[in-house]
């Protein structure tokens, strides 16, 4: 069908009327609820994700007993958050490791199940290949230098490998001259390449 | 293991193929027809309407077809496509969808709608 439109321009709008349809004709069939799409959807864009990572770590960096709450018992910890999405089995089998000025934590493993999914939200594509996790536990400097983040000598590194009974997920540090950020203005700097140890929070703007 | 089959799904495709696009850990959609054709495969494999690696295999299927044009009257790259086309050919196969339905439901003059 797409040969027949000569433009992207005109493929999109053929895609988009193709999908209109199906959903009106599938919904009009009842074999599809009127909201089973957005209920979905839901799940990917305000359940499970890195926001909710980003506001557990902000959380921590602002509330030190929080913080050490959440490396005690992780799954509590998260649980007094209230997301919506993470009840029961949902935030079990997590694990926070906190980076500090002289240790840095990366977390790798090969099998996608071992993601701590509703705090990171899906993996990147690379956190499958066999390379980098045992690149990751053989030489994680290297691995890190090549993502742009080199460790000094000094500091060690810690390699974490999920498995099925942990997922594991970093708490970055916090920013210099972050002192006047709020909590929200916090969490809007942490990625999820941070909460996996590839990557640092960027220091904040000044105000 | 996994207790949510939107988990489940999504990750089955990260490293392979079908591997959706993503911005940030997120998924992307650059318009709203994609994230529907998303959320539309999704939603009719979980309610059991046909089993996700079927939709996988027709997903791989058609972006190995494109991939075997090569440069020579090979449409631009637009994932989202092959999955429209994947989810049609699966719900033809299991019969949720009857030859020329869809046709007759995009035709803008047909007053059932």
């Amino acid at each position: 069908m797409s040969s027949l439109f000569e433009y992207d321009k005109d493929r999109e709008a053929a895609s988009a009327a193709k999908v209109r349809a199906l959903e009106a004709l599938l919904i009009k069939k009842g074999v599809l609820g009127s909201d089973s799409v957005d209920a979905v959807l839901r799940h990917f864009e305000t359940v499970a994700g890195p926001f909710n990572g980003a506001r557990i770590v902000a959380r921590a960096w602002v509330d030190p007993e929080y913080k050490a709450r959440l490396l005690d018992d992780t799954p509590k910890a998260i649980a007094e958050l209230q997301f919506p999405g993470m009840t029961g089995a949902e935030g079990e089998h997590m694990k926070a490791v906190a980076n500090s000025p002289t240790v840095h934590n990366l977390i790798i493993c090969t099998l996608c199940s071992c993601y701590p999914w509703p705090v990171l939200g899906l993996p990147p594509y690379w956190y499958k290949d066999p390379v980098f996790r045992s690149r990751g536990v053989r030489e994680p400097r290297a691995v890190l230098r090549e993502f742009g983040v080199t460790i000094p000598a000094d500091k060690e590194v810690k390699v974490w490998d999920s498995s099925a009974q942990i997922r594991w997920f970093v708490i970055p540090e916090r920013p210099a001259h972050s002192e006047h950020l709020n909590e929200a203005q916090l969490a809007a700097l942490i990625t999820p390449e941070a909460m996996m140890g590839v990557a640092l929070v960027p220091s904040a703007p000044r105000a | 293991m996994f207790t949510r089959f939107e988990e489940y799904a999504a990750t089955q495709m990260l490293g392979q193929p079908d591997s959706p696009p993503r911005s940030e850990g997120k998924l992307f959609f650059s318009d709203d027809w994609q994230r529907t054709v998303f959320g539309l495969a999704l939603a009719l494999s979980k309610e059991g309407h046909f089993e996700w690696e079927d939709f996988r295999h027709k997903l791989i299927h058609a972006i190995a077809a494109w991939e075997e044009k090569a440069c020579t009257g090979q449409a631009t790259w637009d994932y989202y496509e092959h999955y429209t086309q994947a989810l049609i050919d699966i719900l033809n196969q299991c019969g949720l969808l009857k030859p020329g339905e869809l046709e007759q439901q995009m035709r803008p003059d047909d007053a059932s709608k």
